[in-house]
């Protein structure tokens, strides 16, 4: 492997479009040239700049409900009046029915693939995956730090820590209450870009390590302190969610 | 149905649509024409991948809205632009520099030519996958790649310009 080759697969390494063979040949000789490794951490920090700072336009508010009133009006003019106002009434809920149903499917296959193994890191994501297709994200919807750490008290035997994330490209959103590992935990909920991040925090006795998966896309990362452990599940890539992380031990 | 396969895909409609027309108007217009195109063209859907068939509809309409109306404005943009991130990195505030350099990197995104800037924002921004993007744009896998290659090129060049002019 020279560097010819190492510049000609390293953007494909960093979309994760390169398949395993040479992605272990692109590491291996990334090890030993300086040169290489400098350029590809380059690529790495024009990525991370694009994705963190380059503004996402969301549709902006009424967009919605003018591309359904057009297609409402498209639709009665190609069918019967009634008909049309019929189907209308059942899109309004196709898109979540969906996105439910697809999300649903991924579980399941999560599920019987990895029956025996990793089961609280199943059930993070499980949980993570019912907060962002029922109505059940947010219990108290609030940025301010202040306001969500309190809502917390009475409603768990501990008191999370929260820190809001925002000047670090992961605003906090809220919190609510979830049930895992046999018991009440805090789910935090921070967002990046047009994602959520979940992280799930309870007591527990002693550090039980760290360890991280990917599953259907989804990557969880899981640590813990003296007092508390800690899960964060998102479908933002891997290194993203390790620096979600490191900036919240900070 | 149209609505279940299209309507999810909203966000990413406009996000391209504003990356390509760089207005907010043009990109609302151009979204909803997409969906009626897009409906009319339903039947002619094969099931696959819903978001890069979407993006495809979005593209063309894209097109077509160029060839009618394209105004040359980048000259004078970054004119404008420049002279900002100069001013604006001479009083040189931590925070004013940081907003410079968002400022700077959304302009030269927005510099781009169009044939670069499309694949960008669908790479990094809607975070498509090449076939994703080749399914989008019709274009061969190794032309998808070399216009990635060079969005980034060019880019990095900008980006590190403008970075070098606010050191002055």
């Amino acid at each position: 492997m020279n560097c010819a080759s190492a510049h000609e697969w390293m953007e494909q390494f960093l979309d994760q479009e390169l398949d395993a063979a040479r992605s272990a040949l692109l590491e291996e000789h990334l090890v030993n040239c300086r040169m290489c490794s400098e350029i590809l951490a380059q690529h790495r920090r024009l990525q991370s700049d694009i994705r963190t700072q380059a503004p996402y336009h969301s549709a902006p508010a009424g967009l919605d409900r003018a591309v359904r009133d057009a297609l409402r009006q498209t639709a009665a003019s190609q069918s019967t009046a009634g008909a049309a106002w019929r189907r209308w009434q059942w899109a309004a809920i196709a898109a979540s029915v969906l996105l439910a149903a697809s999300l649903g499917w991924n579980v399941t296959l999560l599920l019987t693939r990895t029956a025996d193994r990793d089961t609280l890191a199943q059930e993070v994501l499980a949980s993570h995956i019912r907060s962002l297709i029922g109505t059940h994200l947010l219990d108290v919807p609030s940025s301010d730090q202040h306001t969500v750490k309190p809502w917390f008290n009475g409603k768990l035997d501990f008191s999370p820590e929260v820190k809001d994330l925002a000047p670090q490209g992961f605003p906090l959103l809220g919190g609510r209450i979830e049930y895992l590992a046999g018991r009440p935990v805090a789910a935090l909920v921070y967002g990046r870009r047009q994602h959520v991040i979940n992280l799930f925090v309870w007591p527990s006795g002693a550090g039980d390590g760290e360890s991280s998966l990917t599953r259907n896309g989804y990557n969880v990362i899981h640590w813990s302190d003296p007092h508390m452990t800690y899960w964060a599940v998102s479908d933002i890539p891997s290194q993203e969610l390790e620096d979600f992380k490191l900036q919240l031990a900070k | 149905m149209f609505e279940q396969t299209a309507l999810p895909h909203l966000n990413a409609a406009y996000n391209l649509a504003r990356w390509l027309t760089r207005n907010e108007d043009d990109a609302k217009d151009i979204v909803q024409e997409s969906y009626l195109r897009a409906f009319r063209l339903y039947d002619s859907y094969r099931g696959g991948d819903s978001k890069a068939w979407l993006l495809a509809v979005v593209r063309n309409t894209f097109l077509t809205w160029r060839s009618r109306t394209y105004r040359s404005v980048e000259t004078s943009l970054s004119d404008e632009v420049e002279r900002s991130a100069e001013s604006d990195a001479a009083t040189a505030l931590d925070r004013l520099v940081d907003e410079v350099q968002v400022e700077a990197l959304r302009n030269c995104i927005e510099q781009l030519p169009d044939e670069f800037r499309e694949v960008l924002v669908m790479r990094e921004l809607e975070e498509m996958s090449y076939q994703q993007i080749v399914g989008t744009t019709n274009l061969p896998l190794g032309t998808v790649m070399s216009r990635l290659s060079r969005a980034r090129k060019r880019l990095a060049q900008c980006v590190n310009g403008r970075a070098a002019g606010a050191r002055r």
